[in-house]
Parts: C-alpha cells; sequence; structure tokens
C-alpha cells in the first residue's frame, strides 16, 4: 500500500505536534515549555522535510500553478503563521497575545501574496491588523486589571492555568489528523476534474464574457501598440489586476451578499451601541458577585 | 531534492497551514478561560479558513474564493465589536474576565 508511510508520518508527526501544544499550554507544575517549543519547532520542520517528499503522486502534482520562486517565502510566512499562531494561545497575558495575533495576520498577508491575492492581503492587513485589532486592544485596556509586572505569578490564575488543557489539545489535533488525511490523500489531490471546468475561464487577459462591451472598464483596460510601418495603431486588453477581478467577481456576482453585508455591519453597529448603553443597578452586580 | 512536492508549491501547503491555524484556535478556545483571548482565538480560526479559501481560488482560477474572505471580514469586524461590547459588559458585572465566573450559567 503505497500511501502507508505518508499517513504514518502524518501520524506520528500529529501525535508530536499534540504533545508539543500540551507542553506548552499554561497550567501547573514545572515549566516545560522550552521543552515543547523545541518538540513543536522539530515536528513542523520534520514534517515539512521529511513528509513531503514522501507524497507523491506519480509525477503529477495538483499545483496552484505558481513557480517555485514562492516557495522559501510560504515556508518562512507558514512557519512564522503557526508559531505566532501557538503564542496566541499560550500567552499568559492578553496584550501580548494581540500582538501575536498581528504576526498571523501578518504571516497569512504573506501567504495570500504568494498566492498572488495581493488585494486580499492589503485588506486583511488594513481591516483585521488594522481595525479589528484596536478594538481588541482597547476591550483588554478597558477590562484588564493592572499587574506589578510581567512576571507569570502576578497574573491571576484564570490568565496562568488553561482550562483542561491535554483533553482540548487531544480534540484538536484529533480533527487535524482527519483534515490531513484528507488533504494529503493523492486520490483527492489528483483531482483534475475539478480544476479543469474554470482553469481556461479565467487565466490569461481576456476580458470576463459577462462584461458588457460598453463601459469604463472596456474603454480604459485597452493598450495600444503602434505599428512602425503602417502608422495603425492595434488595440488589445489590457491585463487586468487582482483588485479589478475582485470587484467584478464582487459585485456582478453577489450583489445581494453585499447589500446583506450592509445591513449586518449596521445591524452590529446598533447592536453595539445598545449593549454599550445597558445600564444594571448597582446592588445587582454586588449580589451576584458574592 | 528533485522531488516534485518540495520544488511546489502546491495546494496541500497552503491546506496544511490553513487546517493548523484553525485547529490551534479551536484549541486556544476550548482551553483558555480569558474571555478577550477566547474571542481572539475564533479570529485565529477565522484566519486559517480565509487561507484554505484563498489557496482554493488561486488552485481554481476562480475568484470566489477572494470574494468570499471579503465576507468572512465582514462578519469579523461586526462579530468583534459585538462580542467585545459583550465582554466589557461581562467584565462591569464581576470585575473579572474568567469565563469560569459564569460556569452557573450551565444550569
Amino acid at each position: 500500500m503505497p500511501g502507508l508511510p505518508l499517513q504514518l508520518a502524518l501520524y506520528v508527526a500529529t501525535v508530536l505536534g499534540a504533545a508539543a501544544m500540551v507542553l506548552l499550554m499554561p497550567k501547573p507544575g514545572p515549566n516545560l515549555k522550552p521543552i515543547g517549543a523545541l518538540l513543536g519547532a522539530a515536528t513542523l520542520g520534520g514534517l515539512w522535510f521529511v513528509l513531503c517528499p514522501l507524497w507523491r503522486t506519480g509525477g503529477d502534482v495538483a499545483d496552484t500553478g505558481l513557480d517555485t520562486a514562492g516557495l522559501p517565502f510560504y515556508y518562512v510566512f507558514s512557519f512564522i503563521g503557526i508559531a505566532a499562531a501557538v503564542r496566541v494561545i499560550t500567552h499568559h497575558r492578553p496584550v501580548y497575545a494581540a500582538l501575536w495575533f498581528v504576526m498571523v495576520i501578518l504571516a497569512s498577508a504573506g501567504l495570500f501574496l504568494v498566492l498572488a491575492a495581493e488585494f486580499m492581503a492589503l485588506a486583511l492587513v488594513i481591516i483585521y491588523g488594522g481595525a479589528i485589532l484596536v478594538t481588541y486592544m482597547f476591550v483588554i485596556m478597558l477590562a484588564t486589571q493592572p499587574q506589578a509586572s510581567d512576571d507569570p505569578k502576578d497574573s491571576p490564575d484564570f490568565e496562568r492555568f488553561a482550562r483542561e488543557p491535554l483533553w482540548a489539545t487531544v480534540a484538536g489535533f484529533l480533527l487535524l489528523a482527519v483534515l490531513l488525511t484528507f488533504v494529503f490523500d493523492p486520490a483527492i489531490s489528483r483531482n483534475d476534474a475539478a480544476k479543469a471546468p474554470t482553469d481556461a475561464a479565467i487565466v490569461g487577459e481576456e476580458y470576463d464574457p459577462r462584461v458588457p462591451a460598453i463601459g469604463l472598464l472596456t474603454e480604459r483596460a485597452t493598450v495600444g501598440t503602434l505599428n512602425e510601418e503602417t502608422g495603425q495603431v492595434t488595440r488589445q486588453p489590457a491585463p487586468v489586476s487582482n483588485g479589478e477581478r475582485i470587484g467584478l467577481e464582487l459585485f456582478m456576482a453577489n450583489p445581494l451578499a453585499i447589500e446583506l453585508a450592509g445591513v449586518i455591519l449596521l445591524l452590529s453597529l446598533v447592536g453595539a451601541v445598545v449593549i454599550a448603553k445597558t445600564q444594571f443597578p448597582e446592588e445587582e452586580s454586588v449580589a451576584s458577585s458574592q | 531534492m528533485d522531488l516534485p512536492t518540495l520544488t511546489n508549491l502546491t495546494l496541500a501547503h497552503f491546506l496544511f497551514t490553513g487546517a493548523v491555524l484553525f485547529v490551534l484556535g479551536l484549541i486556544g478556545f476550548i482551553s483558555r478561560r480569558n474571555l478577550i483571548v477566547m474571542f481572539l482565538c475564533t479570529e485565529l480560526m477565522f484566519q486559517g479558513v480565509c487561507v484554505t479559501l484563498v489557496a482554493f481560488s488561486r488552485y481554481h482560477l476562480n475568484y470566489s474564493g477572494q470574494t468570499f474572505v471579503i465576507f468572512v471580514l465582514t462578519i469579523a469586524a461586526a462579530e468583534a465589536a459585538l462580542a467585545l461590547g459583550l465582554v466589557v459588559l461581562l467584565f462591569r458585572r464581576r470585575d473579572t474576565l474568567d469565563a469560569l465566573a459564569w460556569s452557573d450559567l450551565k444550569g
């Protein structure tokens, strides 16, 4: 059975990663975090450099159409993202967890750039790293008691000790093992039938057939080349950028969803104002805290 | 090093990263006790899903995946505004961010 060493390596890596995660989780007892960090990094590196060559699809790789130039960037950004994500869920101070989450966002923005999705990368940095994380920072400032120092012993107990770290990790990595079984299944990865119908539709500098022949895009998106001998200018469609593609797809295929997203944002605005203005009698809070 | 998977970026690379980010967010959501960090972990799960969506978008050369990420960002923004407002409200009631302070809601 050719798939056996692959699946075996996957499961060994999953178990090792789970062990590293358990060691890294904040819990009472001796400080095992350096061992956990070392084990986790070794597992990730081992998985990438031992497992990947095992996964062969008979030379028929289900690639993303990218050249090899993006490969080192993928490994760098992916490692930064995963390491920062581990730090988000293991750090004992929420402020640092939020800052590590900014690192996760920057890393996945880098991954988007490798995937040639530059508009989404920029939107991710601006919306997530800018707007949403600033909201988190404000709430952390509003709702955290001051601490004497960065020492974990000064943090309250609910920051220092995770709730059931072992079982949470086991459940999470069980899910990861199932996911990776399907992600790395060669039979699924070789599914070219899924790739074929849309393959020719978007690639290249052709017009989207849904774009009307007259309009802003058609007039703007032509480049002329001058023929030196005849003096005639031949017009060709200009390359359409990633942002234009996304705009066309967004507003032509999902107009209703755009409106609904606007309604959701408005509702959450109203809801946030209502929640912020909610008053409760002071004596009730005293009674409930006893 | 002439093996195809080490020298080619494949779909599975990005699906792996997305799955790991999602699972780490899940573990954090289950095991952390700070309400703010729990919501941060849901955002981490969103990140994993976004990476997966953009990778599939690139694989199929279909831009629906990338536009869907825009809607994910919209929902994440709405969720952050509402959930953090609720967290501040809960903090004002009990003076702690510990999720276990509200365990009597289990009934």
